[in-house]
């Protein structure tokens, strides 16, 4: 009996070894996403259209693809950084510059989210979806709805808020509610967004960047501070009980963008997928199975119109002229993160 | 009579409500207090795991509330490939770590706990550096060595990695089991003809494969549990199970993680009883029948 383990053993070992090693080599694409970014039905369509198998791994934070870009040995051909990264692996070096002439496509796009700062004439990326962070709230606690970003620096609502576990998107709000930039980098105006964080704090129930629609629909609490996106989808889920509103001092816009790496090696492919993805039907089904904003105009004619309508998912352009994009703020960053780690450490 | 007790003149035996003698058992309220807390002590360890079980078979997302029963969510894991190819890796991983590991670990300890050689002692040091060393400093480094070698990331620097930290843990566990072994059952074996191969898998083998076994299981648990060395080094299509966990939690995970889980328990579980049974057979490799 041993000795049949121990031959099951030598073949199971032989058999792990053979799994690992895979198929032989063909076109491929190798896509690293944020988690549920990407329908799976959208991926499939590419590769029949175009043969190209897609290999798609997914990360938690824009963090892990700055650290395997500058490993130098990742084999990604897509990227999806936010905003503030593009920044950051543009100036590392670590994007291809992109040849407009191979993406005729990039038109499709509204002019409004394109030449931004942190990626001037799009030299590096194509924008994938966009959204703002206000304050999601259960309609049933605030039947007047939210309006402003006093709600939750309120002491009325001790224990009922949650905030995003963001150290730019809180400063944002307080910023935004102070009547300030959310990129300002006097010290002495962060520091009294600080003062307010500080009293803040008390007040708040949990610091989540994650779950925190849940956290709202499962009735934890009554405020959250979170990404359009998430919310718009409990608010869908939940009919009439929640609710998302940009408030009235502004807040942040943020974008993801696709980009392809510098060390990328099937880069027609990589620019077939980029095309692929904006075109107006296809970006369309991203749309409307993911709940997210995208910039394309034409796709405007095939998105389910609850989406379209929807004002925490498109909001109008009067909403988006209020808010910011979060930007580098040069060295304000290590006064700001200084201010961080008192707040959360107390 | 040692300590003047005689025998003739003892009470008659009425059970535990006496004060017993110096050395006999605990009192009663002892070893309840005893259970009580062993109890709790389970209670603690797994309270959490039976709540994640329960909750794989909710009808709700949520664990703040029991909606009804379904094995909806089981049915949704077999169909989400992202989450069952991040199962597929990690057991893979797992898999070739715990061999290649432990292969190495117990020459290691067989090794450092029989001879002496040059640079035994630096030997015995470095062995202890990756348990010690941070996890995020151990990925930095493994890293930033592939990327000085051009070594291209994927499932297999995740192997790589995760067998240089492993080999540290069964050379402990194995070198612990060696200390008790005693080596006149080798020099017996020899002196009745056997060779030393023969002797090693014959004799040596049988006796210290409980450690082995131990330190197996423990690496395998610690390579599938793994997360931060393996977001350092994971390549295209080498996203292991914590991985994919974490960034679900971007978009709210699911009770298809709960579903997941728990076959992972179960299937954990399994292993651990297969491997005693491997255990309880003393003395049975090549013995005759009676």
């Amino acid at each position: 009996m041993k000795r049949g383990i121990g031959l099951a053993l030598v073949a199971a070992v032989c058999g792990l070894l053979v799994t690992a090693c895979g198929g032989p080599k063909e076109r491929q694409l190798n896509m690293f996403i944020w988690s549920a970014y990407i329908p799976d039905d959208v991926i499939e369509e590419f590769t029949k259209r175009t043969g190209i198998k897609v290999n798609y791994d997914t990360y938690d934070s824009n963090e892990v693809i700055l650290e395997k870009l500058m490993s130098g040995v990742a084999d990604y051909d897509i990227v999806c950084p936010s905003d503030y990264m593009v920044a950051i692996l543009a100036k590392e070096n670590l994007l291809l510059k992109l040849d407009h002439a191979r993406l005729p496509n990039l038109a499709n796009n509204n002019p409004q989210f394109l030449n931004k700062k942190f990626d001037p004439a799009n030299a590096m990326s194509v924008p994938y979806f966009w959204g703002t962070t206000g304050i999601g709230y259960n309609k049933e606690k605030f039947p007047g709805g939210v309006t402003s970003w006093a709600a939750i620096f309120d002491e009325a609502n001790k224990g009922r808020i949650l905030m995003l576990d963001d150290m730019r998107e809180c400063f944002g709000a307080a910023l935004k509610f102070l009547g300030q930039s959310l990129n300002e980098t006097d010290p002495a105006v962060i520091g009294q967004a600080a003062e307010l964080l500080k009293k803040q704090k008390d007040l708040v129930l949990t610091y989540n960047s994650g779950d925190f629609a849940n956290i709202l629909a499962a009735g934890d609490v009554d405020l959250a501070h979170g990404y359009n996106g998430q919310i718009a989808e409990v608010v869908k889920e939940h009919e009439g009980k929640l609710g998302y509103v940009m408030p009235k001092e502004g807040g942040t816009v943020w974008m993801d963008s696709l980009c392809i790496p510098a060390a990328s090696r099937n880069v027609d492919a990589a620019y077939a997928f980029l095309n692929f993805v904006m075109e107006p039907e296809i970006n369309a089904r991203i749309v409307n199975a993911m709940h997210y904003a995208s910039a394309n105009e034409p796709a405007k004619a095939f998105i389910d119109p609850s989406i379209l309508n929807d004002p925490a998912v498109y909001p109008d352009a009067e909403t988006i002229a209020r808010c910011e994009f979060i930007e580098d703020i040069g060295e304000a960053v290590t006064v700001m993160d200084k201010y961080w780690t008192e707040i959360k450490a107390q | 009579m040692a300590n003047g007790f005689d025998i003739e003149k003892a009470p008659e035996f009425v059970g535990p409500r006496e004060p017993a003698p110096r050395g006999a058992a605990p009192f009663k309220w002892e070893r309840v207090a005893l259970a009580g807390h062993s109890w709790l002590v389970y209670a603690f360890l797994y309270a959490p795991i039976l709540v994640l079980i329960i909750y794989s078979f909710n009808v709700g997302r949520h664990t703040s509330s029991w909606d009804g029963f379904t094995f909806d969510w089981y049915a949704k894991l077999m169909g989400n490939e992202l989450l069952l190819r991040s199962v597929k890796n990690s057991l893979i991983v797992a898999g070739l770590t715990t061999v290649f590991s432990t292969i190495i670990g117990t020459a290691a300890a067989l090794a450092l706990g029989r001879s002496e050689f040059l640079g035994k002692g630096v030997t015995q040091a470095a062995l202890f550096l990756p348990i010690v060393i941070p996890e995020i400093v151990l990925g930095a480094a493994m890293v930033s060595l592939f990327g000085a070698i051009g070594l291209r990331l994927s499932i297999w620097t995740v192997v790589v990695a995760h067998v240089a930290f492993s080999i540290s843990y069964v050379a402990i566990v194995v070198r612990a089991r060696l200390s008790g072994f005693d080596r006149s059952l080798e020099e017996a074996s020899m002196d009745l003809g056997a060779g030393p191969v023969e002797t090693f898998f014959r004799v040596t083998l049988p006796l210290i494969l409980p450690g082995i076994v131990a330190g197996a299981l423990l690496v395998f648990t610690i390579s599938i549990d793994d997360y931060v060395i393996t977001s350092f080094v994971a390549g295209v299509g080498a996203t292991t199970l914590p991985l994919q966990i974490y960034s679900m939690i971007k978009v709210g995970v699911t009770p298809e993680v709960n579903a997941v889980s728990t076959l992972l328990l179960v299937f954990t579980v399994v292993m651990i009883v297969c491997s005693q049974r491997l255990q309880q057979q003393p003395g049975e490799s090549g013995g005759k029948k009676k």
